[in-house]
């Protein structure tokens, strides 16, 4: 027995040898600025980001628009543990049935179009989307995909879709992977990036507390490490630049695929002498996280977006009083932001469509209800209404906040110098009330994002 | 062959099957073909598993991990080594025979439900593990199988891995379609071969009764190892190939529900019988990727739940899975013809198999 220990002990070792040795020797993807910058030149002359006639092997431009009606797809998980972002998709079928009920959207041509929205599962698991993208655009013969959940789920996608020149936009995710437009120019966020997020949160603990000392508690996976790397750069820039000298003094990280909670990481992080809390989280981990904060440290924590909607921060109760935001639209369950037009007119639509009081103020239903907004300005801003046509409106556009955007804030875009459009928050401090108390007002950072991931 | 029911009756089954397999492609729009492949991965890795908990009764919930270390194992290599893709898999075999051994050696002290435990303990870890590593997996974001090409779109160096087909006529997804039947079509000959040879006698004597089988010269030690490994690399093959099929691989696609859906595979099937995997693989397809997404909106949440009562239900009318229930009635029938007692046929019911279903080997002495 001894003697096969040692056999099997000594394979191991040999196996992790060799693995080690075969390491990555490209770890940076393919999105290399210099190869885009070159290529930009023929899409220039054109004046358009996207010229289907270079960049599309088969174009099929007006594909998905039969007569009146456009065809939209959507995925996201209708069930399994993430299916708690299928109201996401409520939302967009909530608008999709509201634009519908008052006779369409009058795009840029002129012409007025219904929406048929279809939606299909994947359970978030990216090994599954493939075949119900294919299913979208071969079968259902989808003029687009708007709103689809998940990082990992528009990855596995993206080759495909580009390939074929069928836009995906709204992606309901923020990450540093859609900064990447030369490659892949038919993707385009419907969310701010999580990187600007942070660099919001840093300026402002920067103005209020240079030396700051912080504790950073982050989900180990593409949605935190973006807050993290994104950090750690905004730091290094704040304290060259400003002369602050702001120090992140405990870091944890945390794998929501673990199975167990934050507790171990907050108490550990409340004893690093940190005078600031930033946690970048999200799901229901992150209401959590607030509510394990011990009451001898004094902090008000910082949170993630996806997390400040009514219904994560009802989890968090009380232990949610006092935690910060970088906040970019408008919160249908803040008191405050209820008397705006723009909150009463989705309060009642939504009702209308179907919503009831909890999907209103939940915060979730209304980000769908926001990428409809944001494809109905797409469609309006649109002159010709095709595949390239939309991209190219979504790649320069120039327009006042739309839907539940907060009002101050610009939408531009400009091909893929600039491929974000929301890029501009508010600092925000959880009342008693359930609503959010204005610490600093918006600000602007249009086509920032983009160098700020780099 | 062992099965029970007239030659003629197996050779026409078969026929029509392979009829049946080479028409689907055709039959079907491309997205439906993918999917097809798709259940041809888990189909794999599933007869994998049934090697280890159908023939050699060891419960593993474990195997979801074996079938996502083979999909990395093929994506890595691919896109940082630049194998020929359809190399990987035999690479993912040798890689996954080795983690199936570590794994398996705990097996020899524990067994039944502490061993399901240690196995689940695996199935958990995995994708924290991709996670750990994330310079060579990518960590949560997954990993593209890109390899440099010349006609990459927009002057990309490289880009995802393609199957086009070298025959005219023939569209890429057929062709596709094609090569992984091949595979599997091979992957399930070896079972066969395993489970038919002295070795296969030995793992369904250790499965009945241990000390027995020891008594009767059987290495146990060695052979449950063994069993492991094997079992693990079949599993593993089954995930290369699910990685080629998709050209990207993510952790969240190798979680314990996948580990799970194996095992259901394996009994809806049939466990113990060769085609079973196969089977349960396409009836839990058909459920997952045809049927549940046509349900009606206020239903489609409940797939889940509605595949649960469905799981029971069948358990309790037919716990011997697809394929064993068809055996019993074939063998219900014989017995009927010949003016028997059915009694005989189905006393392999009361056979002490850790999963109560029918060995198959031990049938075919009996049954026919």
């Amino acid at each position: 027995m001894n003697q096969l220990w040692k056999r099997l002990i000594a394979l191991a070792a040999v196996t992790m040898l060799v693995a080690a040795a075969c390491g990555r020797d490209d770890d940076s993807g393919s999105g290399s600025d210099d190869g885009g910058d070159s290529d930009s030149g023929g899409e220039e002359a054109s004046g358009a980001f996207i010229d289907p006639s270079i960049d599309c092997t088969d174009y099929q431009g007006t594909a998905g628009i039969d007569g009146d009606t456009i065809k939209i797809g959507t995925i996201r998980p209708a069930d399994g543990p993430y299916a708690i972002y299928d109201n996401v998709t409520t939302g967009l079928e909530a608008w999709a049935k509201s634009v519908n009920d008052e006779g369409g959207i009058t795009a840029g041509d002129g012409n007025t179009y219904k929406i048929e929205l279809i939606k299909e599962n994947d359970s978030y698991d990216p090994a599954k989307t493939p075949a119900v993208a294919q299913k979208l655009v071969e079968q259902e013969g989808v003029f687009l995909l708007a709103g689809n959940i998940g990082t990992e789920s528009n990855l596995s996608i993206r080759d495909y879709l580009n390939d074929n020149c069928v836009p995906n936009v709204a992606l309901a995710t923020g990450s540093s992977e859609w900064n990447k437009a030369d490659d892949y120019p038919w993707y385009i966020s419907g969310l701010p990036a999580y990187a600007l997020e942070a660099n919001y949160w840093l300026d402002y603990i920067a103005q209020n507390n240079p030396e700051a000392k912080i504790a950073l508690l982050y989900q180990d996976d593409d949605f935190g490490q973006a807050y993290r790397d994104a950090l750690n750069e905004a730091i290094e820039r704040s304290n060259n630049d400003n002369g602050t000298s702001i120090e992140i003094v405990g870091e944890q990280g945390y794998n929501p695929l673990s199975g167990t909670t934050t507790e171990a990481a907050v108490t550990s992080l409340s004893q690093s002498g940190a005078d600031e809390f930033i946690v970048g989280i999200g799901g229901t981990p992150c209401p959590q996280t607030l509510t394990f904060i011990p009451d001898t440290w004094d902090v008000d924590p910082f949170i993630s977006v996806t997390c400040a909607g009514n219904l994560a921060m009802s989890i968090a109760g009380e232990a949610g009083v006092g935690a910060i935001q970088a906040q970019a639209t408008l919160d249908p369950a803040d008191p405050n932001d209820a008397q705006t037009p723009e909150v009463q007119e989705f309060l009642t639509k939504g009702a209308a469509a179907g919503l009831d009081e909890a999907q209103l103020t939940g915060g979730v239903v209304s980000v769908g209800w926001g990428f409809g907004t944001y494809l109905q300005n797409l469609l309006e801003n649109t002159e010709v209404v095709d595949r390239a046509g939309i991209m190219n409106t979504a790649y320069s556009l120039d327009t006042p906040a739309y839907g539940l955007v907060r009002p101050d804030i610009t939408i531009k875009t400009d091909g893929a110098n600039d491929p974000w459009g929301i890029e501009g928050f508010r600092i925000a401090q959880r009342n008693a009330d359930g609503g959010w108390d204005e610490l600093a007002p918006v600000t602007n950072r249009d086509g920032e994002t983009r160098e700020l991931i780099g | 062959m062992t099965s029970t029911g007239p030659r003629w009756v197996r050779y026409a089954s078969g026929a029509v099957m392979a009829v049946v397999l080479v028409a689907l492609p055709f039959m079907f729009p491309a997205f439906r073909v993918n999917q097809f492949v798709t259940w041809m991965c888990l189909a794999v890795a599933a007869a994998g598993l049934n090697l280890l908990t159908g023939f050699n009764g060891q419960i593993s919930v474990g195997h979801g991990a074996l079938y996502g270390l083979g999909a990395y194992t093929a994506a890595i290599l691919v896109t940082d080594s630049g194998w020929p893709m359809l190399a990987t898999p035999v690479a993912a075999a040798a890689v996954c025979f080795v983690a199936g051994v570590v794994i398996g050696l705990p097996a020899l002290r524990i067994k039944g439900l502490y061993l399901a435990l240690v196995t689940l303990a695996v199935a958990t870890l995995f994708p924290a593990l991709v996670e750990q590593f994330s310079s060579l997996t990518g960590g949560s974001s997954g990993l593209s199988l890109v390899v440099p090409q010349d006609d990459c779109p927009r002057g990309r160096p490289e880009c995802p891995v393609r199957w086009e087909s070298p025959i005219d006529g023939l569209a890429s997804d057929q062709w596709r379609y094609f090569v992984f039947l091949a595979v599997t079509v091979v992957m399930f000959i070896v079972v066969a071969n395993i489970v038919r040879s002295r070795t296969g006698r030995s793992l369904v004597a250790i499965r009945d009764n241990e000390v027995a089988a020891e008594a009767s010269g059987v290495n146990v030690s060695r052979a449950k190892i063994l069993t492991f490994g094997t079992s693990a690399a079949i599993a593993g093959v089954g995930g290369a190939m699910l990685a080629l099929n998709n050209g990207r691989v993510n952790p969240t696609s190798f979680t314990l529900l996948v580990s799970i859906y194996l095992l259901v595979a394996v009994v809806v099937g049939g466990a113990a019988t060769i085609v079973g995997p196969a089977v349960g693989t396409v009836v839990a397809g058909l459920f997952n990727d045809v049927i549940a997404p046509e349900l009606p909106g206020r239903f489609e949440n409940a797939a889940p739940v509605i595949l649960g009562v469905l799981l029971v239900i069948q358990m309790l009318l037919a716990p011997n899975g697809i394929v064993g229930q068809i055996r019993d009635l074939q063998a219900r029938i014989a017995a009927r013809r010949h003016g028997g007692d059915p009694g005989g046929q189905t006393g392999h019911l009361a056979t002490p198999g850790g999963t109560g279903t029918e060995p198959e080997d031990l049938g075919s002495a009996s049954g026919t």
